[in-house]
């Protein structure tokens, strides 16, 4: 995915210094929509989803505690 | 028509600063991985790609005329760094294994909170930008070719470029193959 999404760059790099304008736009937005999906894929762990429990914090005292 | 000539410059100016400074940072980048064997993780490759992406904006306006949809081009991707850096750096905030700051710390701070303050930089460069010269309305229509030293350094910040995005390709397959990428080594070379 990381291969595709580098190849999709690389295009829209070649495609502008050719002046192939709406190609290399198309190129740079599949290249954008790919990290995205790459981005939500790589932080989504199966056993917390998009959580973050690690920096959960609760203030000290009765009835504060996580849940 | 002095005054918008004087903004022109300095809008294009801007651009080929922005994009140098982002060519350095990427050029840093791979000096990293390649003199010191530092193998860039997803996010860290992600990060890279928004990089490039700011620099595709702002070398996008050398293409004949500034368009501000060239800023909004760079301006999006500032903001996907800002997101993926952030979340990086709370992801190995805390450290625990398989989760810590990887990498050399650079005074002090490692990189994806290097990147948080890149994207920082970037959005307030932007926003300082637009406030101090985006007003005119006759900048879309001073072309480049009206400030030739900044054209030609642009041309060849643009060819630098390009062959950092095609080494960072060759560098991702040799790295990832076409599967997902990990830090232990290049997956092509084992």
């Amino acid at each position: 995915m990381m291969a595709a999404i580098f190849a999709s760059l690389t295009a829209a790099w070649v495609a502008a210094s050719l002046s192939r304008r709406d190609l290399s736009l198309m190129a740079l937005a599949l290249c954008l929509a790919l990290s995205i999906w790459l981005f939500l894929f790589e932080i989504y762990s199966p056993e917390y989803g998009f959580r973050m429990p690690w920096i959960q914090t609760f203030l000290d005292g009765p009835g504060n505690a996580p849940t | 028509m002095i005054a918008s000539r004087s903004f022109a410059g300095l809008n294009y100016a801007f651009s080929l600063a922005m994009a140098v400074v982002i060519a350095a940072i990427l050029t840093t980048a791979l000096v990293m991985q390649f003199g010191y064997g530092e193998l860039p993780c997803p996010l860290c490759l992600l990060q890279r790609v928004a990089m490039f992406g700011i620099a595709f904006g702002a070398m996008q306006n050398f293409r004949g005329r500034f368009s501000y949809q060239n800023d909004g081009i760079s301006l999006l991707f500032a903001v996907f760094l800002l997101i993926v850096a952030s979340r990086q750096t709370l992801l190995d905030i805390y450290p625990r294994p398989g989760h810590e700051y990887i990498g050399t710390a650079i005074l002090g701070l490692h990189m994806p909170v290097w990147s948080i303050l890149i994207a920082a930089a970037a959005l307030l460069a932007y926003a300082v930008k637009l406030v101090a010269i985006g007003g005119d309305s006759d900048l879309p229509f001073v072309p480049v070719a009206e400030f030739p030293a900044i054209k030609t350094t642009a041309g060849v910040v643009g060819a630098y470029l390009i062959a950092l995005c095609a080494v960072n390709l060759v560098s991702v397959i040799v790295q990832c193959g076409f599967g997902e990428c990990h830090t232990m080594g290049y997956k092509l070379l084992q």
